[in-house]
């Protein structure tokens, strides 16, 4: 995963407008848990013009590699709710979400703003990311949940 | 013992492993980036390229364990 490439994605989601929300490893990375991963994970908001702004954000990022025209709205605002975008630099791999079964989209996950050299990325809460995680049932998400509530001392809803 | 000295000694290592670890002075992110180049340093991947659609985050977590 290259540092540059991470932060260029970053500025172009930002410039694109695109209404997105940082959850998984990077999303920890933000809040100081540190752990490697070779993905970024993201909800969108299901919008047509939304999914259009993706796509800008990525052509901006990747000069319009062809195979960004196959992310589609009708796909992920329909059956196909997670899309995953290997770009052509090989090393990193995007998973897009809209929704995550009935347990959560967009507007259900709390997140804040990070800075990171001047870009505004919009970062899923410590409390959010460990309701994602705690439920799932890879034994890495067990982890994340499992430090997520000890470094914040977060406790399980009633 | 301070943790951020540049080089701590200890009796044995149960002592080392309760001593507090020196906190990285970069951003967290920064961090996070960091940990990630050296990971794909020691352990690189080749992906396929293009778009792959899912219909479940578990077909999606499925198709990644097959990496």
């Amino acid at each position: 995963m290259d540092r540059d490439e991470i932060i260029r994605v970053l500025r172009a989601f930002e410039a694109s407008g695109l209404e997105y929300v940082l959850i998984g490893a990077a999303a920890m990375g933000f809040h100081g848990l540190v752990r490697a991963t070779e993905d970024l994970d993201l909800f969108v908001r299901a919008t047509s013009e939304n999914i259009e702004r993706l796509r800008a954000a990525l052509r901006e990022a990747y000069e319009d590699d062809p195979h960004i025209e196959e992310i589609s709205s009708a796909d992920l605002l329909g059956e196909y709710p997670a899309v995953r975008y290997y770009p052509p630099t090989g090393d990193l791999y995007f998973d897009v979400l809209t929704r995550l079964g009935d347990a959560a989209r967009f507007e259900t996950v709390d997140a804040e703003i990070k800075d990171i050299e001047g870009t505004r990325v919009r970062v899923a809460t410590p409390a959010a990311l460990y309701r994602l995680k705690k439920g799932t049932v890879r034994a890495i998400d067990h982890q994340d949940a499992a430090a997520l509530r000890e470094r914040f001392n977060l406790k399980d809803e009633g | 013992m301070k943790a951020d000295v540049p080089v701590q000694k200890f009796r044995s290592i149960e002592n080392m492993n309760h001593a507090p670890v020196s906190r990285s002075r970069l951003p967290d992110f920064e961090r996070f980036l960091r940990h990630c180049a050296r990971y794909w340093a020691i352990a690189p991947k080749v992906y396929p390229r293009g778009v792959f659609k899912f219909r479940t985050i578990e077909e999606a977590q499925k198709a990644r364990a097959n990496h």
